[in-house]
């Protein structure tokens, strides 16, 4: 990866998790739950068009890198500075984990 | 059942996102990719966070760990470990930018909390 690459990728990273951690919880808290449906369109939906509609973020290899590691890792540190227990967060990982290992596993199934 | 619930839903909202996201984007373009957000993200998160499905005690772990594992391991299946492995220098730099990002996050949050506090306390004063 080239060094302007990197620096699109890294860029990509942070846009994300920042844009969820400070907006989607204070939509939810002012409009409801239909806070998180505007928060899917104009938060994901928007990032989207950034990392990967125009390809912020580089892929080096032929397994895709999407951005949701980057919401898994940036929400998961933020969380865990924030004082949240990061020792009974790690089951869930374990969980998210497994929940991968099957998703892509039938995905395989229907591409393959 | 929390454990079977939890990857249920990490499982069902990588699917989604990495076979029909993908589809909306070849048919109608960026626009497709947006309306593919709008369209998935929502109902799995309101499954997943909002009803809780993802039993998640401690540090949060949002849907979107079981996305990036589903959409990763799904080309690891198809094209070999050589994939995932040409794949690991994009993985490393979105991680280090996830990290700023969360520090930084959680940086702002304080001064916004300051800030906030400080204003309360103006409007005691004022009381």
């Amino acid at each position: 990866m080239t060094l302007p690459k990197i620096i699109a990728t890294i860029a990509g990273g942070f846009i994300f998790p920042f844009l969820i951690r400070l907006c989607w919880g204070a939509l939810v808290d002012k409009l409801g739950p239909i806070g998180g449906w505007i928060a899917a369109g104009f938060i994901v939906g928007t990032t989207w068009t950034l990392n990967h509609g125009v390809g912020l973020i580089y892929q080096s290899g032929a397994a895709w890198i999407d951005m949701a590691w980057a919401a898994f890792i940036g929400l998961f540190v933020a969380s865990a500075l924030s004082g949240d227990d990061v020792g009974k967060g790690l089951g869930t990982v374990v969980n998210a984990i497994l929940g991968g290992l099957l998703g892509g596993f039938i995905l395989y199934c229907l591409y393959v | 059942m929390k454990n079977i619930g939890s990857i249920i839903g990490f499982a069902i909202a990588g699917i989604f996102v990495m076979s029909v996201w993908g589809a909306f984007a070849e048919a109608y373009g960026i626009f497709g990719g947006w309306f593919a957000g709008l369209a998935i993200i929502s109902i799995m998160w309101f499954m997943n966070h909002f009803l809780e499905l993802v039993a998640n005690e401690g540090a949060f772990v949002d849907m979107a760990a079981g996305i990036a594992v589903t959409g990763t391991m799904r080309d690891v299946f198809l094209n070999g470990a050589q994939a995932g492995i040409d794949s690991l220098p994009t993985l490393a730099f979105v991680a280090i930018g996830a990290v700023i990002a969360g520090v930084t996050a959680v940086a702002i949050e304080k001064m916004w909390a300051e800030r906030d506090a400080a204003v309360s306390k103006g409007e005691d004063v004022s009381m």
